[in-house]
């Protein structure tokens, strides 16, 4: 049993406003407000919640999440029970004309090595090689293609080509990649 | 990402970096060992016609 503290320890740090019905929990000897909930049960901490176990979040969760990504496996799943896995790279780019890249993720740049053959070089490298690339060109010809040819831990090559009359190398002005792993 | 990177290819021909932000960001991506120049977008063609046959210089 450990000693007992005295009212004023006890009832100082928790605050509450019958006007407002806001109440506020203080914390450190300058009462510093560390946790105030609304009158709408809402809660708002000051500082960082830690918590060793799991989080259930029935409601769902809004804003920014962060997390330890090297232990962080998989996603939690909207429905049934397959985890899910987010893009760990993607790019959204122009191949004609002037090169451009249109949005990214986990992307630092992409290189142009020559007609319709570039190397997307991640901002953060992935843990391995063994990742996978899913690509997309617009042209709804069947005899147009997205080939990755050389999958590395910090950069992907991926060629987009045309097969018929022959293969070869084409330029095209929307390109997606993702890189899932 | 009014820059570009370029840098010459094993095989006689040039890479070009396209940055996603700022240039100092990829600066990284250009392989170790390489010259590089760092130009205005502006400079390099928009024609690509003969892509494969542009050269570093």
């Amino acid at each position: 049993m450990g000693k007992a503290k005295n009212l004023s320890q006890l009832v100082r740090p928790i605050e509450y406003d019958s006007t407002t019905n806001i109440t506020t929990i203080k914390s450190g000897a300058s009462d510093t407000t560390a946790v105030t909930i609304d009158a709408s049960q809402n809660a708002t901490l000051a500082g960082t919640l830690t918590v060793p176990g799991a989080i259930s979040a029935s409601g769902g969760v809004v804003g920014a999440v962060t997390g330890n990504a090297s232990t962080a496996t998989a996603l939690s799943t909207a429905s049934g029970s397959a985890p899910s896995y987010s893009a760990r790279a993607w790019v959204n780019f122009n191949g004609t004309g002037t090169v451009a890249i249109n949005a990214s993720g986990n992307v630092s740049s992409i290189t142009d090595n020559g007609v319709g053959n570039y190397t997307v070089n991640f901002t953060t490298a992935l843990p391995d090689a063994n990742y996978a690339v899913v690509g997309s060109i617009n042209n709804n010809n069947s005899s147009c293609g997205f080939t990755p040819t050389a999958l590395a831990t910090g950069t992907t090559r991926i060629v987009t080509t045309t097969v018929n009359p022959t293969t070869s190398y084409v330029d095209f002005s929307i390109v997606t990649v993702s890189i899932f792993r | 990402m009014t820059q570009r990177i370029i840098y010459p290819t094993d095989d006689g021909g040039v890479a070009i970096i396209v940055p996603a932000g700022a240039i100092e960001d990829c600066m990284k991506d250009i392989p170790e060992g390489k010259p590089y120049k760092i130009i205005d977008t502006a400079d390099v063609p928009t024609d690509r016609t003969f892509r494969d046959a542009w050269e570093y210089a």
